[in-house]
């Protein structure tokens, strides 16, 4: 870890498959990534946590349902107890609301099938660390891929504590309510988003508008681990 | 449907047990409602 590139751990549950991707766009943006093993209870020092897509533990039961009990998530709950940045992508997004650090569940799509499409989204909220760079209201295309994306929450509580921060921008692929993509915690330092920023970094692929997110969760993470130096 | 066997001193004592079972992993109560159901003894 040097002083330009920030430690940021990804954790790799059994059965996760985008850790790879996150690191390497973790690596692109400028932080040095860490994979970091589920069964590891303790978190090296870093700068901010990636949960990662994939299906932890095959998703059996439900998904993340298994995952939120692995000895790393005591340590990703106590480091975002401290404030830390915690991005959960997808399955990482169903861990943190199994484990509670976010409000709400995700269902099975509304149509019962995998969808995997680029998406467009609509920023609600800048005033949250992984938002930073966006404007309220710019639109980021960034795809989704999942079997079980219809989030569920109470929309009256979440409006009033402000905590949607991405909302599908016309077509909702999964059946989302209030066409929500994306939430942080009370705090703003937990978000979790169906759409893979990860897979949006090139634009080989289509959109860097992944970066944008990444982007900002690395200089908060520098910001963290360097402020002091 | 969950089968699950229990070793319990009593049927209470089973029930609160697959209770907790129920809470902490079996169902997420935001999306998911269960019922449990306690059969014969084995």
């Amino acid at each position: 870890m040097t002083e330009s590139r920030p430690r940021v751990a990804v954790v790799v549950f059994p059965g996760s498959n985008d850790d790879r991707d996150a690191g390497l766009a973790l690596e692109k943006l400028g932080a040095d990534p860490v994979l970091h093993w589920h069964a590891e209870p303790a978190l090296p020092e870093v700068g901010a946590v990636v949960l990662p897509g994939g299906f932890s533990y095959g998703d059996y039961l439900r998904a993340g349902a298994i995952a939120r009990f692995s000895p790393a998530m005591r340590a990703v709950a106590d480091f975002a107890a401290d404030g830390g940045l915690v991005l959960g992508i997808c399955n990482g997004f169903q861990v943190l609301c199994e484990a509670g650090l976010l409000p709400g569940a995700l269902r099975p799509n509304e149509s019962l099938a995998f969808v995997c499409k680029d998406v467009p989204l609509r920023v609600e909220r800048n005033d949250v660390p992984f938002l930073g760079t966006c404007e309220v209201g710019q639109r980021l295309t960034i795809p989704v891929k999942h079997g079980e994306g219809c989030y569920l929450a109470d929309t009256e509580l979440l409006e009033a504590s402000r905590q949607i921060v991405l909302r599908y921008d016309g077509e909702n692929p999964n059946g989302s309510v209030d066409d929500i993509a994306g939430v942080v915690n009370a705090d703003g330092n937990v978000m979790g988003l169906m759409p893979h920023p990860e897979h949006a970094v090139d634009p080989l692929l289509g959109s860097t508008d992944g970066a944008l997110i990444l982007g900002a969760l690395v200089d908060r993470a520098r910001e963290r681990l360097f402020a002091a130096a | 449907v969950l089968d699950l066997e229990v070793e319990a001193s009593d049927p209470d004592h089973a029930r609160a047990e697959v209770e907790r079972m129920c809470a902490e992993l079996l169902a997420n109560p935001l999306i998911e409602s269960y019922e449990i159901e306690l059969a014969e003894d084995r």
